[in-house]
C-alpha cells in the first residue's frame, strides 16, 4: 500500500472526495441548479464504505479516514472544484518574491478553534515544522512538501502572517498548501511526549478534536455511523453574511459494500449515492418516485491502464526485450478497444484517456497527444516491422520464443477483470497467448512493489490535477515508476527526458512555460506508451430532491462546498 | 454370478423409485450434453460478440414480419440500440435461418444461423458470450471435477479406513486423529485456506487439478471414519482368516477381501457427497481462487450475477445457478433412491457375501 500514498494524499489535497469548503469569491462562475432560498437545519445522510480508522489527518492513509477528518479541517489554501484554480482559505492572500523563493501568507483574523481559541500563525508554523516535517511522524505530506531533499523553512512573521522560505523555487507550493492545519495549543504537548501518532484515534471523544471546519465530530458508532454537528462558530458566510454552514449535521452510515449503498439509497435511507456505472440502469427508472436526481458529473480522475514489467533480470530475457521494445508496446495499444470498454465495462459511462493526465485536469491536460486507435490490422503491421513473425498463427519474436504472458490485475475490482478479459481477447487475435490472472490487491501491489514478479499488469491510479503531485509515478527513481521503480539512474533516454522535463517544471513560475513542459511530458509518454491508457469513468450521483445546493463539478462530484449545502 | 444378479436386483428396484430413476436420467443427461459440447454448442465459449453484450435469450420464430410461415425456424438480427440499458432492436426485414449440422470453424456443430445473427438460447454475457454454450462446456469442467473429487477422495478414504481398521492400535489412533483434525474444520475455510497455500498465479490445468487435490483431501476422512467401523467387523469374518492363511500379503487382504464389502454403503456416500464437491468447485471459481476466465465453470459464471444490475436487467446470467441446484437435487435423489435400493432389510436382499 505504500506505493499508493500519493494518490491518497492527492484525494485530501484535492477534496475530491469529498468538497472541503472555500471562499464566496467565484460564486458567479457557478450554474446554479437549485432556485429556491437556502434554510437552516436539516441534516444529510450519506454512506461510506469503511470504518475510520482514526482522526488523525496528518497520519491517516486511507480515504474513510479523510472522508471525516475532510470536514472537520482546513488548509491554507483550496482548489476551486469549478474552475482547478488554486483560492484562499485560511489564508486569505500571499505574495512571493521575484526569485519565487520567499512566500508570505496572510492569515484570516475570523478563524476560530471549535474550542474557542484563535488561529493564528503559530499553528501553522506547529503543523509544518512539527507535524509535517517530524521525522518520528509517519506523514505522507512531507514527500511532496520536500522539494529535491530539502525541507521549507517556515517562519512566523506575525500573528497573522507566515514566512515560507524555499530552497529553490517550486511552482507546486501554493495547491500544497492545502494540507490541514492543526491546532497547536491541543497537540503540542502530545507532540512533545512522543504520542501524536496514537493520538485522536477512533476511541478519542468527540469533544477533544479541535479544528476550524465546517463540521465538527459528534459520534462515532463502529460500524454503524459517524456523525458530525454544526461548527456554530464557522467562519465562512454565504452572501447575506449568514454565517454558514446551513445544515446542522451530516451523517454517515457505515456499509459494508457498494451493493449496500444502492440498497440504502433505493430505501430512501441517504440522501446522496456515488454510484457505479451498473447502478444507473436500476436507478434511472426510478428517478420521479423516488424524488432524486441522477447527475452525470463527467470524466473523473480515475485512471485504468496496462503497464509490462521493464525490470532488468527479474522476468526472462526474451520476455523483457518484448516489453522494453516502443514498438512493441506500441502494437499493443493499437489493440485496446476502448469502445467496447465504455459501452460494456462501463455501460456507456466512461471517456477514452489518451494523455497522462485526464480531460478533467483542464489546464496541464494536452488533447494532442499521439492516439493510438483500435485497430488490430495496424497492431499486426507493427509487429511484423519490429520483427514478430507468424508460426502456424502463433506470434514469435526474431530468436524463435513464442509470445506468451501474463497480466494481473486484482480480483476485487470487477471492471478491470472485465477490462483485462477483453485486452485478453485482442491479444489472442494477434497471436499471443495471454493468461489473464485476477488476484488479490495486497498480492498484486507487493510483487509491483517488491519482488518485481510479474509480466503486465492492469491496475488504476487516481491522479490529479497538479502534475508535480505523480512525480513519483514518472519520475525515475520513484516508487511508483511501475514499470521499473527506483531506478538509480534513469534507464532510457525518453525517462531522462522525463526526469528533466519534472524538474523543470516543478521550478517553473510561469505558468504558460510551465505548461509547455508538461505537454511535451504527455507527447513522450503517448509516444513510448510505457502505460499504456485504457478508459476513465464518468462520476455519477444520485441526489434527493430535497437536498439543495448541489452543483456538477468534475473534481468534487455534487457537492462542490458542503457548507452550502442545505436541506428543503 | 451372485454379484451380477446383485446389481440386476439394484437396479429393478432403482427403477421402481420414479423420482430417484427420474434423477438418474436428468445427471445421465447434463453429463451427455457436457461431453458433447463441442458438437452441441453453437458457438466457441471464448468468442466474444462485443455489440451483443448481455443480450436478451434470442426469439425463434415461424412466422415472418409480413405474416409468412416458414417451416425453418429462423431468428432475426439483433442490434444496440441503448448501450446503457442494452437494448436491441431486432432487423426484421432479413431473416436468418436456423441449420441443422452446419460447419464452423472447422467442427460440426449441431445447429447455427448465418453471420452477423446470433442465436443465443440463453442470453449472452458481458462479452457477448453465449451462455448456452458456456453452460454446457462449464458443465464439462464443474460435473468432471466434482466426479474426480469424489473419485479420489473416496480411494483415499477407502484406503485409510481400511488401514486404520485392519491394523488397529496406534496406526488407528494416528489416522482417526488425522481425520478428526479436518473434520474439525469448518469445509469452506479449509478450502480457502488450503487455497491460499498455492500461488495464484497457475495455468488453467493445474488450478484444475488442484481444485480436486484440495476437495479430496477435505474430503476423505468422513467416508474413512465408517469405513474403519465396516472393517473392525468385517476382519473378524472367517473368509479374511482364509485369506490370511493361504499367505495374502496385508494390503492384498484390505483391497482385495475387506473393501470389496464396504462397497453398498460406498457406492451411496459417493452419490451423497458428490454435491459438495460441486459447491466446493462454484465457491471456489465464485471467489475467483478456482477455475480462471475465459474457461467457463457454474461457479465462475454465476460470479458474474453478483450484481443488483444483473439480477434485474439480465436475470438470465443466473441460469449456472439454476443447472448447480438442479444437479445438486439429482444427486440427493438418485442417493436416497441407491439406499433403499440397497437396504438389505427389504426383499431379496443384498448382504454381505
Amino acid at each position: 500500500m505504500r506505493g499508493f500514498k500519493w494518490v491518497i494524499t492527492l484525494l485530501l489535497l484535492s477534496g475530491v472526495l469529498i468538497g472541503i469548503s472555500c471562499t464566496q469569491k467565484k460564486d458567479e462562475k457557478k450554474t446554479v441548479v437549485q432556485d429556491s432560498e437556502p434554510k437552516y437545519g436539516g441534516s444529510l445522510v450519506i454512506d461510506v464504505i469503511s470504518d475510520p480508522k482514526s482522526f488523525n489527518p496528518v497520519i491517516a492513509k486511507e480515504t474513510s479516514t479523510t472522508a471525516v477528518t475532510g470536514y472537520i479541517f482546513e488548509g491554507l489554501t483550496q482548489m476551486n472544484p469549478f474552475t482547478t484554480e488554486i483560492e484562499p482559505h485560511l489564508a486569505k492572500s500571499w505574495e512571493f518574491s521575484k526569485d519565487g523563493k520567499t512566500w508570505i501568507f496572510y492569515l484570516r483574523d475570523d478563524v476560530k478553534w471549535s474550542d474557542g481559541k484563535p488561529f493564528t500563525a503559530d499553528d501553522v508554523v506547529f503543523t509544518f515544522n512539527q507535524l509535517y516535517y517530524n521525522k518520528t511522524i509517519p506523514a505522507d505530506a512531507r514527500d511532496i512538501l520536500t522539494i529535491e531533499g530539502k525541507e521549507i523553512k517556515v517562519e512566523k512573521v506575525d500573528n497573522l502572517t507566515v514566512r515560507f522560505i524555499l530552497p529553490k523555487p517550486f511552482a507546486p507550493l501554493l495547491f500544497s498548501m492545502g494540507f490541514d492545519i492543526l491546532p497547536m495549543h491541543v497537540l503540542e504537548p502530545v507532540v512533545k511526549a512522543g504520542k501524536f501518532n496514537s493520538h485522536w484515534g477512533v476511541n478519542t471523544p468527540p469533544e477533544q478534536i479541535v479544528g476550524t471546519g465546517p463540521f465538527l465530530l459528534s459520534e462515532y458508532v463502529p460500524s454503524q455511523r459517524v456523525i458530525l454537528k454544526k461548527n456554530p462558530d464557522y467562519w465562512k458566510k454565504d452572501k447575506k453574511i449568514n454565517r454558514l454552514p446551513y445544515l446542522d449535521s451530516i451523517v454517515m452510515l457505515i456499509v459494508p459494500d457498494q451493493n449496500s449503498s444502492l440498497l440504502k439509497f433505493q430505501a430512501g435511507e441517504t440522501d446522496m449515492l456515488s454510484m457505479r456505472r451498473e447502478d444507473y440502469v436500476v436507478l434511472k427508472p426510478q428517478e420521479a418516485k423516488g424524488n432524486f436526481t441522477i447527475y452525470n458529473a463527467g470524466p473523473t480522475l480515475s485512471t485504468t491502464f496496462l503497464i509490462f514489467n521493464q525490470n532488468p533480470k527479474k522476468i526472462q530475457e526474451h520476455k523483457w526485450k518484448w516489453f522494453t521494445n516502443q514498438r512493441f508496446r506500441q502494437a499493443i495499444a493499437h489493440a485496446i478497444d476502448k469502445e467496447t470498454m465504455i459501452n460494456n465495462v462501463m455501460f456507456g459511462f466512461a471517456f477514452s484517456q489518451d494523455a497522462a493526465m485526464t480531460p478533467t485536469a483542464k489546464f496541464f491536460h494536452n488533447p494532442n497527444v499521439r492516439k493510438y486507435e483500435y485497430s488490430l490490422e495496424k497492431a499486426k503491421k507493427i509487429l511484423l516491422e519490429a520483427g514478430f513473425n507468424y508460426k502456424s498463427g502463433i506470434l514469435h519474436d526474431k530468436d524463435g520464443n513464442p509470445v506468451e504472458f501474463t497480466i494481473l490485475t486484482n480480483a476485487e475490482n470487477n471492471e478491470r477483470v472485465n477490462i483485462g478479459n477483453i485486452i485478453r481477447a485482442d491479444l489472442q487475435k494477434l497471436g499471443m497467448k495471454v493468461n489473464l490472472q485476477p488476484i488479490q490487491f495486497n498480492t498484486l501491489v507487493t510483487r509491483l512493489d517488491s519482488t518485481s514478479d510479474w509480466e503486465g499488469v492492469i491496475i488504476g491510479l487516481t491522479g490529479g490535477i497538479e502534475p508535480h503531485n505523480g512525480k513519483n509515478v514518472w519520475y525515475s527513481s520513484g516508487q511508483l515508476h511501475m514499470w521499473y521503480p527506483k531506478q538509480q539512474k534513469p534507464a532510457t533516454a525518453w525517462e531522462a527526458e522525463i526526469d528533466k522535463l519534472f524538474d523543470e517544471g516543478a521550478s517553473e513560475l510561469d505558468s504558460e512555460k510551465r505548461k509547455k513542459l508538461y505537454l511535451k511530458w504527455q507527447e513522450i509518454v503517448a509516444e513510448q506508451a510505457p502505460v499504456i491508457y485504457t478508459v476513465t469513468p464518468a462520476a455519477l450521483y444520485s441526489v434527493r430532491n430535497n437536498v439543495g445546493g448541489i452543483k456538477q463539478t468534475s473534481l468534487a462530484g455534487v457537492i462542490p462546498y458542503i457548507e452550502e449545502i442545505y436541506k428543503k | 454370478m451372485a454379484q451380477k444378479s446383485n446389481f440386476r436386483i439394484i437396479i429393478n428396484r432403482l427403477r421402481q423409485n420414479k423420482r430417484a430413476w427420474f434423477a438418474m436420467w436428468i445427471i445421465v443427461a447434463l453429463a451427455f450434453f457436457a461431453l458433447l459440447a463441442d458438437f452441441i454448442s453453437p458457438y466457441h465459449y471464448d468468442e466474444q460478440n462485443r455489440t451483443k453484450s448481455y443480450h436478451p435469450p434470442t426469439a425463434i420464430h415461424f412466422v415472418d414480419a409480413e405474416g409468412r410461415f416458414h417451416l425453418r425456424p429462423f431468428v432475426y438480427n439483433y442490434s444496440l440500440v441503448d448501450p446503457v440499458f442494452k437494448r436491441y432492436e431486432p432487423d426484421t426485414k432479413k431473416i436468418y435461418p436456423i441449420y441443422f449440422f452446419v460447419k464452423g470453424d472447422g467442427r460440426l456443430r449441431l445447429f447455427g444461423t448465418d453471420e452477423p445473427s446470433r442465436l443465443f438460447l440463453l442470453g449472452s454475457d458481458l462479452h457477448g458470450r453465449d451462455l448456452f454454450t458456456r453452460l454446457l462446456y462449464g458443465g464439462r469442467i464443474s460435473l468432471s471435477i466434482s466426479l474426480l473429487g469424489v473419485f479420489v477422495s473416496f480411494i483415499l478414504g477407502l484406503l485409510m479406513g481400511g488401514i486404520a481398521g485392519y491394523f488397529g492400535g496406534k496406526i488407528d489412533n494416528i489416522l482417526m486423529r488425522l481425520g478428526e483434525v479436518i473434520m474439525a474444520v469448518p469445509g469452506i475455510y479449509l478450502l480457502l485456506a488450503l487455497r491460499a497455500i498455492f500461488p495464484v498465479t497457475l495455468s488453467s490445468a493445474q488450478v484444475y487439478l488442484l481444485i480436486i487435490l484440495i476437495m479430496s483431501f477435505i474430503g476423505w476422512a468422513g467416508l474413512a471414519r465408517v469405513i474403519r467401523g465396516m472393517v473392525l467387523s468385517i476382519k473378524e469374518y472367517d473368509f479374511v482368516t482364509a485369506a490370511k492363511a493361504i499367505g495374502s500379503g496385508h494390503m492384498r487382504v484390505i483391497v482385495r477381501h475387506i473393501l470389496p464389502n464396504t462397497l453398498s454403503y460406498t457406492i451411496i456416500a459417493m452419490t451423497l457427497s458428490v454435491p459438495g464437491y460441486i459447491i466446493g468447485e462454484a465457491a471456489l471459481s465464485f471467489l475467483s481462487l478456482g477455475i480462471q476466465e475465459p474457461y467457463p465453470s457454474w461457479g465462475n459464471m454465476l460470479s458474474a450475477a453478483q450484481s443488483i444490475r444483473v439480477l434485474t436487467n439480465a436475470p438470465w446470467i443466473l441460469i449456472p445457478g439454476i443447472f448447480i441446484s438442479i444437479t445438486i437435487i439429482c444427486f440427493n435423489l438418485l442417493g436416497d433412491g441407491l439406499r433403499d435400493a440397497f437396504d438389505p432389510k427389504a426383499t431379496g436382499g443384498v448382504e454381505i457375501k
